[in-house]
């Protein structure tokens, strides 16, 4: 309090800017958390951040806002700026020292990018700061040996684990998708990328499981998603008569686009993408006529109807309250906070360290998509996919991708 | 490249080179005469696109016959053309107006801002993501039509060439058009008399009513449309203007073609990420050897503040 | 006329330093800059610096220049690919600071040489068309910039070094204060330096040819010599900017950052502040910059908090008006001050003499 008085003394300027921080220590806080989230709230990702913030708010508000005996306080940062229209990495290099620095915020939830990723990951790390993405699927971030060179060490300059993704990575997804195409008997493959972190790695570790499989590649190429459409391109992708076109990117780096301009050109082949395009948005881009029936998505985890009974009241109270069904983002932001919580209530002390351990112990989680745990990378050992294909307009659940035979191309053929 | 693909490219490039053209029309018409470099007409452009999605979306039930759907994207393209036409000349008279005795470079700070309105409008009308343009006529039967052109290119050549020839005869046959095409060439209205500033008017509006008709032309061609899309294409006419020589219309109309044909032999050639990269180096180019464009004539020079 | 200009002399001598005071003061009494308000000050501070390296092109010699951000975007790559740990090179922070500006600046030679024929709205769009061309390389050679990934991680200056039991290098990385009193350092030494050149034969001649490049020219000041070194030096305090940016993040992040909607961000701010005038260009940063940067979020936190945690509905929030926002206020400024809100002594004077 003291503090606080202090800071009244100094200049205009001082007394505006202060005042975030006055209302920021108003009340005692020895039992209370903060859990910030950083997503890009303005731009391009606008529609699907709000699916993730909506399933985190339902998460705080079905745990009464409590952890324990921790009253929990959850504030939405945005790591995106107008100018930019997409997250900036100053905005969060901005979230991440802002989290690291208030010693009331006990975890960080987010990004949604894994570009941005690799910028707050080391400075959180530096702070113990427990982060939990719901997005993150670049393997590099985690997975020692999978990525560049180096990482994911220097993601980790304390030399400890502080990061933990609720969603599967891409060296799952792409080889099972790449699975799940020679199974449908489709053998030549077009591969396309947005160029982006988590773009061009699930494509390309869809691509090698291709080849290992006996598939022909015809080409992996990646596109510009600055440019507003890819008729040009689509022209010689229909050239090289392709029966399966991989896009390895997300809604945001105009998959939706790409699905309609290979239709407005006649194209026939099935389109396989990622779990990045899932989400209504990209039908709505893609035009309902030019994906119906013949676009596929890989998706982490089971089918709603296969949910757990935590599962189904999470379907429930989330149409209930938003009127619509949660996306497959809502799931993970949903995960992601009640995986936050249940850390803190087991560490059952206000200690980020602690917090941290006791997240990275999770075991046997009573998750919505099944019971999943941590490994020792900090990767959650959820493998289940499924594949949903575009039916009247919408995803619908399509099959679930057999993970046995992982690892041994022979086998899955 | 075999021939077919040769000639695929060059339809695809001449098609949105049409539409880049009308555009950069608006931004030469503007600077030619006010000496402007008018930069929230590529959001112009695109709120145009946005009412043709609502217009659109709202009709479509009723095209049960691609003739039918055909004249509602001409109905559509006229009312787009009004509309982007009346809202450059608001955005004149509102913005503009009040800064023709000010420093060079206080009204692109202004247009910088209306772009910035603009694209937040965009935003909120459209969401974030891109939106499906609705289908009329422009897949019917393209699919199983395995030629170089498909019907999508031919509706986007029915709205651009008459605009395009609606044009030529307006500067060549009216006293408004040739007064437009000698004001451009020989230099910028600098008295605000009523007179003058009425011609101002019209020709902000001429300017936005082609970027109406190449909004959905533009629309139609992408097939998708979001808020970002006036400064991407925006930028491409732009540097279609600047190829064409900044003043001179025919000059912005062979340059938006030249720029559409560079961005479809690109992909092609060196790959679809260096479209954007190939256009503006072959401009540079061309400005190291003709600094006035291709049809321009050589200005005095102007001095900011 | 004395009376006005001897007021304006006031602000520029006495507002300065009381404001670099103040900045230098606040992070000592507000615990928050530890964190995410420092970083936020961090980026409009560098992007000050980048300002002002934009108005000796524009403001002092009055060359129209729209791609300010490749700049950035070069030094903050030069910087990435000398120090990062996936790169043989790693020759530390201070060197590849140093030769990162040393390559913007023969960049901005490069550039400069060629376009010396072409005036104002060629010469702008010339630029505007440059800045893409780099923001596609370095999007595009992917083996030495990294493409859209970018490169990282940049080590923050004294990366290993430990100083009197404290790791420099973690410190800079975890607590934003470090970088913000670089950033403020560098933002203070720029200011002192283009004073310095301000007042100087050579800033002088900049403003002769910017006013009458004839009439310099026959007082025997070479036209051509003037304006490349204002290219090289604009260009040069761009990538001492950019290298800054990129040492705070820890990354260069996606090119695309550096493309023609920063370039025209950071010409707006010079413009709103005042064409040629330093404290003018600090003001419209510090509002243009502060705005997005630090006040949107901040209001956008502080509404969210005050909603009580059973409220049903999304939060208001203004980030989906701040483009909006921002456009509004860039042209309620210049309808009401056109020629910037802290204009140069010597635009204020001649638009005083004209008054009379």
């Amino acid at each position: 309090m003291m503090k606080c008085r202090r800071r009244h003394a100094v200049g205009l300027i001082t007394v505006v800017v202060g005042s975030v921080v006055v209302s920021g220590c108003l009340q005692p806080a020895a039992d209370r958390v903060r859990i910030v989230s950083s997503l890009p709230r303005t731009g391009v990702a606008q529609q699907v951040t709000e699916s993730i913030v909506r399933g985190i708010r339902l998460a705080v508000d079905d745990a009464k806002s409590r952890a324990g005996r921790f009253e929990v306080e959850y504030l939405d940062l945005d790591n995106a700026s107008a100018a930019a229209g997409r997250w900036t990495s100053e905005g969060e290099a901005a979230n991440a020292r802002r989290a690291a620095q208030d010693p009331e915020v006990m975890a960080y939830i987010g990004p949604l990018n894994s570009g941005a990723a690799q910028i707050s990951m080391p400075i959180l790390n530096y702070a113990d700061l427990l982060m939990v993405s719901p997005a993150n699927t670049a393997v590099g971030l985690t997975k020692p040996g999978l990525g560049m060179p180096g990482e994911p060490a220097i993601y980790r300059p304390s030399g400890r684990l502080n990061y933990i993704r609720v969603v599967p990575a891409d060296d799952i997804q792409g080889p099972l998708a790449a699975t799940w195409a020679y199974d449908r008997g489709l053998r030549r493959v077009y591969v396309v990328d947005d160029a982006g972190v988590y773009g061009r790695g699930v494509a390309s570790l869809f691509a090698d499981r291709c080849l290992e499989l006996g598939m022909q590649v015809l080409d992996q190429v990646s596109i510009d998603p600055q440019a507003t459409d890819f008729k040009t391109f689509v022209a010689s992708v229909m050239r090289a008569d392709p029966d399966l076109i991989y896009f390895g990117g997300t809604t945001r780096t105009k998959g939706g686009q790409l699905a309609r301009d290979l239709a407005g050109a006649g194209c026939e082949a099935v389109l396989l993408v990622p779990e990045g395009c899932f989400d209504q948005a990209f039908i709505d881009a893609a035009g309902v006529a030019a994906v119906e029936g013949r676009c596929f998505a890989t998706v982490g985890g089971l089918p709603p109807e296969s949910f757990t009974d935590r599962g189904q009241a999470f379907l429930r109270d989330y149409r209930d309250r938003y009127g619509l069904p949660p996306d497959a983002s809502a799931i993970y932001g949903y995960e992601s906070m009640r995986l936050v919580l249940a850390a803190i209530t087991k560490a059952a002390r206000k200690d980020r360290r602690a917090i941290t351990d006791a997240a990275l112990a999770t075991h046997d989680f009573d998750g919505l998509l099944g019971r999943w745990s941590i490994d020792t990378n900090g990767d959650t050992t959820l493998r289940q996919f499924s594949v949903y294909a575009v039916r009247d307009g919408r995803f619908v659940f399509d099959e679930t991708i057999p993970t046995t035979g992982m690892g041994d191309p022979g086998d899955s053929g | 490249m075999t021939l077919p693909a040769f000639l695929q490219q060059c339809v695809l490039g001449l098609t949105s080179g049409g539409f880049l053209g009308l555009i950069a029309v608006g931004y030469t018409l503007v600077y030619g005469t006010v000496g402007l470099i008018h930069f929230a007409h590529g959001d112009v452009v695109m709120l145009g696109g946005c009412l043709a999605v609502g217009l659109l979306s709202l009709l479509a039930p009723f095209a049960f016959d691609p003739l039918v759907g055909w004249l509602m994207i001409v109905l559509v393209t006229i009312s787009c053309g009004f509309f982007c036409g009346g809202l450059n000349m608001a955005i004149d008279r509102l913005v503009y107006r009040p800064l023709r005795q000010a420093p060079p470079l206080a009204p692109l700070v202004s247009a910088v801002g209306v772009s910035f309105i603009l694209m937040n409008v965009g935003l909120l009308w459209l969401g974030s993501t891109d939106q499906a343009f609705p289908d009329l006529v422009t897949n019917a039967g393209s699919p199983a039509l395995r030629s170089p052109v498909t019907m999508a290119d031919l509706v986007v050549l029915s709205l651009v060439l008459p605009a395009l020839i609606g044009l030529a005869i307006l500067l060549q046959r009216t006293r408004f058009g040739r007064s437009l095409r000698s004001v451009a060439a020989v230099s910028r209205v600098t008295t605000p008399t009523g007179g003058a500033d009425q011609f101002i008017s019209a020709t902000f509006f001429l300017g936005g009513f082609l970027g109406g008709v190449a909004s959905v032309a533009a629309s139609i061609h992408t097939a998708t449309i979001n808020y970002q899309m006036g400064y991407q294409t925006g930028l491409y006419a732009l540097a279609a203007a600047v190829l064409g020589g900044i003043g001179s219309v025919p000059g912005a109309i062979v340059g938006g073609l030249l720029v559409g044909l560079i961005r479809a032999f690109s992909t092609v050639v060196l790959g679809p990420r260096w479209a954007a990269a190939a256009v503006f180096l072959v401009l540079i180019v061309i400005l190291a050897f003709r600094p006035e464009g291709l049809f321009g004539q050589k200005r005095r020079e102007r001095r900011p503040a | 006329m004395s009376g006005r200009l001897s007021d304006r002399w006031w602000l520029a001598n006495s507002w300065e330093p009381a404001v670099f005071g103040l900045l230098a003061v606040a992070p000592l009494i507000i615990p928050e800059f530890a964190g995410g308000l420092g970083g936020q000050f961090t980026t409009v501070m560098i992007l000050g610096v980048a300002a002002l390296g934009l108005n000796v092109m524009v403001g002092f010699t009055g060359l129209l220049h729209l791609g300010i951000a490749a700049f950035l975007g070069i030094g903050g790559m030069t910087l990435a690919i000398l120090t990062v740990p996936t790169n043989p090179l790693e020759i530390g922070f201070l060197p590849a600071v140093l030769a990162s500006v040393g390559v913007t600046a023969a960049v901005g030679l490069f550039l400069g040489a060629p376009t010396l024929r072409l005036r104002g709205d060629y010469l702008a769009v010339v630029t505007l068309v440059f800045g893409e061309v780099v923001r596609a390389l370095l999007c595009n050679l992917e083996q030495i910039t990294g493409g859209m990934q970018g490169l990282g991680p940049v080590p923050p200056p004294g990366a290993g070094v430990i100083v009197g039991g404290v790791d420099l290098g973690r410190s800079f990385i975890v607590d934003a204060r470090w970088f913000y009193y670089l950033a403020l350092a560098v933002l203070g030494a720029v200011v002192l330096l283009l004073r310095g050149i301000e007042r100087s034969a050579l800033g002088r001649a900049w403003i002769a040819v910017r006013e009458d490049a004839l009439a310099a020219a026959t007082l025997g000041i070479s036209v051509t010599r003037v304006r490349l070194s204002a290219f090289a030096i604009a260009a040069a305090i761009a990538g001492l900017a950019g290298s800054l940016s990129v040492a705070s993040l820890g990354t260069t992040g996606d090119p695309n950052a550096f493309g023609f909607n920063r370039s025209v961000a950071i010409l707006c701010a010079v413009i709103l502040g005042g064409l040629g005038s330093i404290p003018g260009t600090l003001v419209g940063v510090a509002i243009l910059f502060g705005f997005d940067i630090v006040v949107i979020p901040w209001a956008d936190g502080w509404l969210q908090q005050l909603q009580p945690p059973t409220w049903r509905t999304e939060p208001l929030s203004l980030g989906s008006w701040r483009l909006a926002l921002v456009g509004v206020a860039l042209i309620v400024m210049m309808r009401f001050r056109p020629e910037g809100l802290v204009p140069s002594r010597r635009l204020a004077a001649e638009l005083h003499e004209a008054r009379q």
